[in-house]
């Protein structure tokens, strides 16, 4: 396994950051760990690294307890948001800082910057000084600077959120590329959910603190244990509707949605009884528009990027759902139209946002 | 040539008669300010290569003799040449100390959590509203029972207490983006590299500026090396100088050409320095930084 996290909590005074997180990470791995803003995926991270002390639990790199270990013995190369490179250093002399701290030949750091320099196409770039390097290039540069140390985890803490989204698209690809290249383990902490789904082997999310669901992007996506990592994951964001079942046959369950006679139906095996308040969600691609019957909405806009459009909808009593289609181009702004869902695609979650299966 | 002439706003508009007139009377008046403060320095210059004859009385503005005699005297005859030594070496000494204590001070208040911690910026922090003069005494007292009158040591130790030069390195270290910090310690390095091998590097215009104000600071010391010092073998240039009218007595042209020898290296420093001068005055005056 190449890091796993066993119970781990970290508190700042009476604050927990992070509470009895355990999760597996394999060898040579993307993981991503994704989350709103404070939800503590880069405080995981940090802790990963030891720039921040586990409050408790255990933290395993390659097998190994690194839990009490200094951060520069743990094997972990970190890329930071801001790059963090010493400006009055050449880029050669960045990439070399942990080298030759380490006392390494002289020859062994010529030929582990130079090996990352190309790898990096920054064989050019080499005598520059970061202020004379675009964003991207920077970039590359601390990627480097992680590479010549050759670890065994890579941690990136939300390193594209400073270029542009051009640069951005770029760039996600290189380090797909450097992934595969280099087959080590890596880690990256996004806010992004986009980034986290193009990216990821395996996508851990996170809220307050708690890790909500791990698993491939799909997984997390099509089959969302929850209505938080429903609505996390996939842009735009799954639509919900607040429900309650009011018939069942077999695995089937009928569910009438508030404020519309329209009834979806939905594949759940779980016993909820007959009558319960849920909500249903319903990504924008699986809402298929049609005549009656169907819930009733009316395009309030639309957004046609050429090979889809999004439809912004609203219910009769208010309530906001964006469709997707794929193909068509007629113009339904202003329209009254009605929408209907395959059961299949219809997900039931309780009233604490679990979902029911 | 048409585009630029198609363009006429773009160009700079010609100042209005009272902004004209506002900065003719601002240009004058900075004139007239920089004329007194030169004057002293000017006259001082003047009188230095006159002989001592024609010193007194002696009116005109315009040099009207040009003699080194006086500074031939100067060197000859007054022990300046000791004091130049001794000024020099104790400057040197107490720049390179109080810059090597305060940044290790700032640095571990800056960056180093420790019991305490917020305490002790406090006193220092306190001790820059302290008055140096308000410490003599003690001091005084202290140097005699430590056996340090009359020697460096006794000029050098009060000197070190420098709290501006902990707080500009302070303000300094908490600007550096605590990633820095953290990538360093990644690659493998401890304080002493984090601090010597990125965040001084990072901006040596502080460390040449703090250098530059202390130096001058201790070049121009009278006050303390007068108390502590009575032999003239440990004087200083700016005591030294009080020696002069016992070697000459009433001789102003020598007493103004050790003046002159006297500022020498600090004109010559701020020539030299003259922008790294002004920032670290702004620096330390809490301007910038």
């Amino acid at each position: 396994m190449g890091v796993r996290l066993s119970s781990v909590a970290k508190s700042f005074g009476s604050f927990r950051a992070i509470e009895d997180v355990s999760m597996e990470i394999p060898t040579g791995s993307f993981a991503v760990f994704v989350g709103p803003s404070g939800c503590g995926k880069s405080t995981l991270l940090r802790m990963i690294a030891g720039l921040e002390e586990a409050s408790g639990g255990q933290i395993a790199i390659d097998e190994r307890d690194v839990t009490a270990v200094e951060p520069a013995d743990r094997q972990v190369a970190m890329v930071f948001q801001n790059y963090a490179l010493y400006p009055h250093l050449t880029v050669f002399e960045n990439m070399a800082f942990s080298l030759r701290l380490a006392r390494r030949p002289k020859d062994e750091v010529n030929a582990r910057v130079g090996a990352a320099a190309r790898i990096l196409q920054l064989e050019e770039h080499l005598q520059k000084k970061p202020s004379q390097m675009s964003g991207g290039q920077r970039q590359r540069v601390a990627i480097g600077r992680a590479i010549v140390r050759q670890p065994k985890v890579f941690l990136f803490d939300e390193p594209l959120s400073n270029l542009d989204a051009e640069l951005r698209v770029q760039m996600r690809l290189e380090l797909t590329r450097l992934h595969r290249q280099l087959g080590a383990t890596m880690i990256y902490v996004t806010h992004d959910q986009v980034e986290a789904m193009t990216l990821a082997d395996h996508i851990f999310v996170m809220k307050n603190g708690h890790l909500q669901q791990a698993g491939p992007p799909l997984v997390l996506y099509d089959d969302p244990d929850n209505r938080f990592v429903a609505g996390f994951i996939g842009s735009p964001a799954m639509n919900f509707l607040a429900a309650r079942i009011t018939a069942r046959a077999g695995s089937r369950v009928t569910l009438s949605v508030e404020g519309s006679d329209h009834p979806f139906e939905a594949e759940m095996a779980d016993a909820s009884a007959i009558g319960s308040a849920v909500e249903i969600g319903i990504r924008p691609e699986h809402l298929r528009i049609g005549s009656a019957p169907g819930l009733a909405v009316t395009v309030d806009v639309a957004e046609e990027l050429g090979d889809v459009s999004y439809l912004y909808t609203r219910t009769a009593s208010g309530k906001e759902l964006v469709v997707q289609r794929q193909g068509s181009r007629d113009r339904l702004d202003g329209t009254l139209v009605h929408l209907s869902a395959d059961p299949k695609h219809v997900l039931v979650f309780n009233g604490e946002g679990r979902r029911l299966r | 040539m048409s585009q630029i002439q198609s363009q006429p706003q773009l160009r700079r508009p010609a100042k209005s008669l009272p902004r004209r007139i506002e900065n003719a009377v601002l240009s004058v008046l900075t004139l007239a300010a920089a004329l007194v403060w030169i004057f002293p320095l000017y006259w001082t210059l003047v009188t230095s290569i006159r002989s001592d004859e024609n010193v007194a009385g002696n009116t005109s503005l315009l040099p009207d003799e040009f003699r080194l005699q006086a500074y031939v005297d100067a060197i000859l005859n007054t022990r300046l040449l000791t004091w130049y030594f001794n000024s020099v070496g104790t400057a040197v000494i107490v720049t390179v100390l109080v810059l090597f204590i305060s940044v290790l001070c700032a640095y571990a208040l800056s960056q180093i959590r420790f019991p305490g911690g917020g305490l002790l910026y406090g006193v220092v922090l306190a001790s820059f509203m302290v008055p140096a003069q308000t410490l003599v005494v003690t001091q005084f007292i202290l140097m005699k029972d430590l056996n340090l009158i009359n020697t460096w040591a006794g000029i050098i130790l009060p000197q070190l207490i420098a709290p501006v030069v902990i707080i500009v390195y302070k303000q300094f270290f908490d600007s550096v983006p605590k990633e820095m910090r953290e990538a360093v310690v990644l690659d493998g390095g401890g304080e002493f590299t984090i601090l010597f091998r990125v965040f001084l590097p990072l901006n040596w215009g502080i460390t040449t500026a703090l250098a530059i104000v202390t130096f001058i600071g201790v070049w121009n010391a009278f006050f303390w090396p007068f108390l502590v010092v009575t032999s003239e073998n440990m004087m200083t240039i700016p005591v030294g100088i009080t020696q002069v009218n016992d070697a000459f007595g009433v001789a102003y042209a020598r007493l103004m050409a050790v003046a002159m020898l006297a500022a020498l290296p600090v004109i010559i420093a701020y020539i030299i320095f003259q922008r790294r001068v002004t920032e670290a005055i702004m620096i330390s005056s809490g301007v910038k930084g």
